[in-house]
């Protein structure tokens, strides 16, 4: 039964590409559990209701990037979120019936994470000349 | 009394066309594999009085070809365990007047558990990926791929890797863990996924940062 | 062995397969988590952009927009079930081997959930309140 089996299908390749950006899928998953909560927190909500830690004398407006640490914050927790996000969301789209359209979600995909972390990187070195380092 | 107790029953005396694949009725054979209201699940394995005043749906295992009644067109399945090779590969074979080949108990745990899958393809089934996309490797071939990457006896990563590292191997799994939940055996294929993924993008990483140290 | 055809019954997955079983179900949601860690991230780099150009103004206000708050909670929500499920997945794919005995994926969950804690107060001391 083994016998010409084999034969018919062209040798396996190891899809090298494709491991590493499953081990940035998989950092981004850690950074978006352990990161993204507490960052949303700040920016999205104890800021503008003025809940703690923004809700004394504290001038708020910087939120978290006011050194350079919290910039490199905040462009890890962004890039490994949307990275992972969006890496997540486009296998999960191809499951609920948009099998056929999987080569185009992926290219859409790529390009909106490469667009945006570049944007990101982008803004975050604009914003950082004037900032104190920690 | 179990499913399979209830299916020998209706073709002993209802229905003698009813056709279905069974053998050892009890659970070591992995021929009786049957969708029991909605679930993969062996029918030797499946208690009657589990379902008491219901009625009890069967159906042939989702995902694989109907040829009749039961029973279900394994061959896909079939290929892909000759596939990864399923036995001990090494580079140079020591005569037997050596003495066998020494494994340690640690060794032998790293691998065990994924040795003890009986072929019965409820993983396959649970699966939604390989429903999705028969060109999946699925859960038992990779399971039984890292079985012997695993063990310290063989020799065949090079032949294995590119078989379970290709697009359609391990990637295109998505943690569902319905395998791992269904399986009668504990074997729990999406943990032998799941390291073989990160063997992959370990051996990847590796690959590119020292080109030509290392195995 | 004859290479004999028969005809075949194939049944194909329709997409509502996820929902004939819980376990499906869960799974369908903890994925599409991942739509709001997207979404969250893209508003962000949109108000980063605004932050950019010199209009610190529209940065706060876009904040403090009664939609931008909604969606923040939203966000937060699906996020913090993206960590929990993360941390479980964690505890069912890496088992931890203390002595004789396998971590169990609860535990896995409970222990990551205490460093989130932990690292969540730490991110807000080192670059809010000092």
């Amino acid at each position: 039964m083994a016998a010409g089996v084999e034969m018919r299908e062209e040798a396996p390749r190891v899809a090298r590409l494709h491991a590493i950006l499953w081990g940035i899928f998989s950092l981004g998953g850690m950074l978006a559990a352990f990161l993204l909560p507490v960052m949303i927190y700040l920016t999205g909500i104890a800021y503008p209701l003025g809940l703690w830690p923004f809700n004394g004398s504290r001038d708020p407006s910087f939120l978290v990037m006011g050194t350079l640490l919290g910039v490199l914050f905040v462009f890890v927790t962004v890039a490994g979120s949307l990275f992972h996000g969006i890496f997540r969301f486009q296998s999960a789209l191809t499951e609920v019936g948009l099998l056929r359209l999987k080569k185009g979600l992926e290219a859409a995909g790529y390009l909106i994470i490469f667009a945006g972390i570049i944007l990101l990187a982008y803004y975050l070195l604009v914003l950082s000349p004037s900032l104190p380092t920690l | 009394m179990v499913v399979l107790d209830a299916l020998n029953y209706i073709k002993a005396n209802l229905d003698g066309s009813l056709t279905y694949r069974w053998s050892c009725r009890m659970g070591v054979c992995g021929s009786c594999g049957a969708n029991v209201d909605g679930t993969p699940k062996l029918t030797c394995a499946s208690f009657l009085h589990e379902f008491k005043g219901r009625t009890i749906n069967v159906e042939p295992l989702p995902n694989f070809p109907v040829i009749k009644d039961l029973v279900v067109n394994m061959e896909d399945f079939m290929r892909k365990l000759v596939k990864i090779k399923p036995w001990i590969i090494r580079e140079k074979e020591t005569p037997p007047e050596q003495g066998e080949y020494q494994q340690s108990a640690e060794e032998l745990e790293r691998y065990q558990q994924f040795s003890s899958c009986i072929n019965c393809m409820l993983c396959y089934s649970a699966c939604p990926i390989y429903g999705l996309n028969e060109k999946f490797l699925g859960p038992a071939a990779t399971a039984l791929a890292y079985r012997y990457i695993e063990d310290s006896r063989d020799q065949g990563k090079n032949v294995r890797f590119p078989i379970v590292h290709e697009m359609e191997g391990v990637w295109e799994c998505t943690l569902v863990g319905e395998c791992s939940v269904v399986c009668p055996k504990g074997v729990d294929p999406m943990l032998a996924i799941q390291k073989t993924k990160i063997l992959g993008a370990t051996n990847a990483l590796r690959s590119i940062l020292m080109p030509r140290g290392g195995r | 062995m004859t290479e004999k055809t028969f005809p075949e019954l194939r049944r194909k997955l329709t997409s509502g397969w996820w929902t004939s079983n819980r376990h499906y179900v869960q799974y369908m949601v903890r994925e599409w988590t991942s739509l709001f860690v997207a979404l969250f991230s893209l508003v962000y780099i949109y108000g980063l952009s605004l932050l950019a150009t010199g209009s610190r103004s529209a940065f706060l206000n876009l904040l403090k927009s009664p939609a931008m708050i909604a969606f923040s909670f939203i966000a937060l929500i699906f996020t913090l079930y993206h960590a929990v499920t993360w941390f479980y997945l964690l505890g069912q794919v890496v088992p931890v081997k203390i002595g004789k005995t396998t971590s169990k994926p609860w535990q896995a969950l409970v222990a990551n959930l205490v460093l989130l804690i932990i690292v969540s107060y730490l991110v807000i001391w080192l670059l809010v309140l000092r």
